[in-house]
């Protein structure tokens, strides 16, 4: 037992009373420990004559020095000063105080950058791991194979508001939807509005299958990132059930789904470059999106139908300022950056022309629905709001490329290569 | 001089495959390179060292006794944990029960494995000291359990803090290093037992060499060991599994005891 008198006053002091290291007390000296440095000394008054016995092996264990036990009265008083090499080696205390935020209107992700929190890499550090962003991580932990950890392979600058915008407008494909207003339409009618819902679908499947393939890639101290995602993929779940429901909740059943549609959508989901891959589906393929779901809602022969892709507009609608914000983020890193975008859209256009570019019984289907049916007289009206909708596609697409910064020419080239297939 | 030295170690608990796996990376490219063959006992290890099968053996204090008798004391102690020095026993008892030795007198006292220096052997040496005769004066209550790795694997101080616990024993003797693990992994109950007596200090573990041994290949395997770094990650992995924090020189000082106490209690050089 060492017995030497030492000087120096202590960084804390602590009353255990009857405790013995077995009932809690080797917590209470971890916390103590942890918040001095090496070197500093701590003093624990007892009255527990075990620890006597206990505490030399405690701290040689835990990599501290029991520098004297006396006697006091009926208690003792050690002093342990904090080691060189403890158990644990981190490098800093964790921070002691820091700001809070203001939380009288909630608490938004975009207002948690706080203390060591608000250091959003802009390379990020593979053996961090999966601790939270601002946590302090032994040396010695595990790199991990996240292949994104540059902030501006990933990053945007709107993401934490687009986040919280996407957790507060959830809903309940089951409940929300008001399944018993749907009307019987004619069968012809019906199948139309089915198909439609089948191409829906299946568009959504990969609009959740990319972003579910680079979540894992991406280091989660880009954390708003991949929350995001994350809430990007349950919207599309939530799609994929709203829309499935719906071509079945009327009898139409599923329609068909062609060649050239899985061509296209294969062609995303084989994207190895996420800022490619988000350009592709979020700028290019939403954002043609947006204008399909517009239309489907403007013709839309039944208010079960509108108000489905009504929402699935709004959820759609975060998808795409978060990959335009994305690919300026990106492009802001290194304009000869455009030339990586316009290439994923060149290749991925190469790769389906060996393939036909139409969808006939998906153009037949809004042809129908822009009709309102069948009539002679009506048909007419349906198939020029169908140019009008790849117009529109167009249009809006050059309006986020040059927003983006492109060139008319190269705006110009990349909307006409973009697939027919609108995703 | 041999290219690689053959480190004995007896494989008490599955950590020691990491741990010497660890140890023999760490040694890959060093002036001399180890590897190491396990043992299930210490008698079967010490055999193989007095045998010239292996070059050097990760030793309990009893198995090291045994090598220094049978070499006339010539072998050589190449190094030590930190934590092998000072070394105690502590006696633990129900929480406001015993509060010091001589109150065991007439009491039961539970022990550890025969071959436990820290749970049977120094006990017993030290209660003398306290002027009490074991099995005269304390009945003893032995745990002879995994005997064989001279308490390594912890399972008969357990077994003696149980008969505490279950008041078929009024004190266990345990090594401090032990208590303290169980403390820490939760595994002592919260106010039920406290250690009252700490024994005087000894030595535990060594790496122990017969003197046949090239002096400048047991200086450069130690130099290489002992420079081991707590603060390097990879090596603070095999550090934290071993129970040390560095590896320090011999101090056979604190051998002394134990010595004293095999002749004492008559322990056979084999059983």
């Amino acid at each position: 037992m060492v017995n030497e008198p030492d000087t120096g006053s202590p960084a804390a002091t602590f009353d255990a009373e009857d405790l013995d290291l077995a009932g809690g007390l080797t917590f209470v000296l971890d916390v103590l420990l942890s918040d001095v440095h090496a070197g500093e000394m701590i003093e624990i008054t007892s009255r527990n004559a075990g620890l006597i016995h206990e505490l030399p092996a405690w701290a040689r264990g835990t990599g501290n020095e029991l520098v004297a036990t006396e006697p006091d009265g009926a208690r003792w008083i050690h002093r342990i000063r904090r080691g060189e090499r403890p158990s644990l080696m981190f490098r800093d205390r964790p921070e002691l105080a820091v700001e809070v935020p203001d939380r009288r209107d909630g608490f938004g992700t975009r207002d948690w950058l706080i203390g060591s929190a608000a250091r959003i890499p802009e390379r990020a550090d593979p053996s961090t791991g999966f601790a939270p962003r601002g946590a302090e991580v032994e040396p010695g932990s595990p790199a991990f194979p996240f292949p994104l950890n540059d902030r501006d392979r990933v990053w945007a600058a709107n993401v934490a508001s687009l986040y919280d915008q996407a957790t507060a407008q959830q809903w309940d494909a089951s409940t929300d939807i008001r399944w018993d207003a749907l009307p019987q339409l004619p069968n012809h009618l019906e199948r139309a509005v089915a198909q439609v819902m089948t191409h829906l679908a299946e568009n959504e499947y990969a609009a959740l299958y990319v972003p579910a393939r680079f979540i894992p890639r991406i280091h989660p101290h880009f954390t708003e990132v991949v929350l995001f995602l994350s809430t990007q993929i349950t919207d599309e779940a939530r799609h994929i059930e709203a829309f499935t429901k719906r071509a079945l909740a009327g009898g139409g059943g599923l329609g068909r789904s062609a060649a050239i549609t899985q061509q296209s959508l294969k062609s995303l989901l084989e994207q190895e470059d996420f800022s490619q891959a988000s350009f592709l589906l979020s700028v290019l393929g939403e954002g043609a999106f947006l204008d399909y779901l517009s239309f489907v809602e403007r013709f839309a022969p039944d208010p079960v139908t509108a108000d489905i892709v009504r929402r699935a507009r709004v959820d759609e609608a975060r998808h795409v300022a978060f990959g335009v914000e994305h690919a300026r983020y990106f492009l802001a890193a290194d304009p000869d950056r455009a030339g990586v975008l316009r290439t994923a859209v060149e290749q991925r256009a190469a790769f389906l022309s060996q393939t036909s570019g139409a969808t006939p019984h998906v153009e037949e289907a809004l042809v129908i629905l822009a009709a309102g049916g069948l009539r002679p007289g009506s048909l007419p009206d349906g198939v020029r709001a169908v140019r009008e909708l790849h117009e529109s596609m167009h249009r809006h697409r050059m309006g986020r490329l040059r927003s983006l910064g492109f060139d008319q020419q190269t705006a110009e080239a990349i909307s006409e290569l973009h697939t027919a297939n609108f995703m | 001089m041999p290219e690689t030295l053959m480190v004995g170690a007896v494989a008490y608990d599955a950590k020691v495959v990491p741990i010497w796996e660890g140890i023999r990376e760490y040694f890959r490219d060093a002036p001399v390179e180890m590897d190491f063959v396990l043992f299930s006992n210490y008698e079967a290890q010490v055999d193989a060292l007095l045998g010239g099968r292996i070059d050097v053996a990760w030793n309990t204090n009893l198995a090291y006794v045994r090598v220094h008798r049978a070499t006339a004391g010539e072998c050589r102690v190449l190094a030590m944990r930190d934590t092998d020095v000072e070394f105690f026993t502590l006696l633990v008892g129900r929480t406001g029960d015993l509060t010091s030795a001589s109150e065991l007198r007439d009491r039961t006292l539970a022990l550890g494995s025969a071959d436990s220096v820290q749970a049977a052997i120094m006990p017993v040496h030290y209660l003398r000291r306290e002027g009490l005769e074991p099995d005269r004066d304390v009945r003893l209550l032995r745990f002879d359990s995994d005997v064989g790795k001279h308490g390594d694997t912890g399972r008969s101080e357990r077994e003696a803090l149980e008969a505490v616990l279950g008041a078929t024993a009024d004190a266990a003797a345990v090594g401090a290093v032990s208590w303290d693990t169980f403390v820490r992994a939760g595994e002592v109950p919260p106010g039920r037992l406290a250690p009252f007596w700490t024994s005087p200090a000894y030595s535990h573990c060594n790496f122990t060499a017969l003197p046949s041994l090239q002096s400048d290949v047991a200086d450069a395997w130690t130099a290489h060991l002992r420079a081991m770094d707590w603060t390097v990650p990879e090596q603070r992995r095999i550090l934290e599994l071993e129970g040390l924090r560095q590896w320090v020189g011999p101090q056979l000082d604190g051998y002394r005891d134990v010595f004293d106490a095999v002749d004492e209690q008559g322990i056979a050089a084999r059983w």
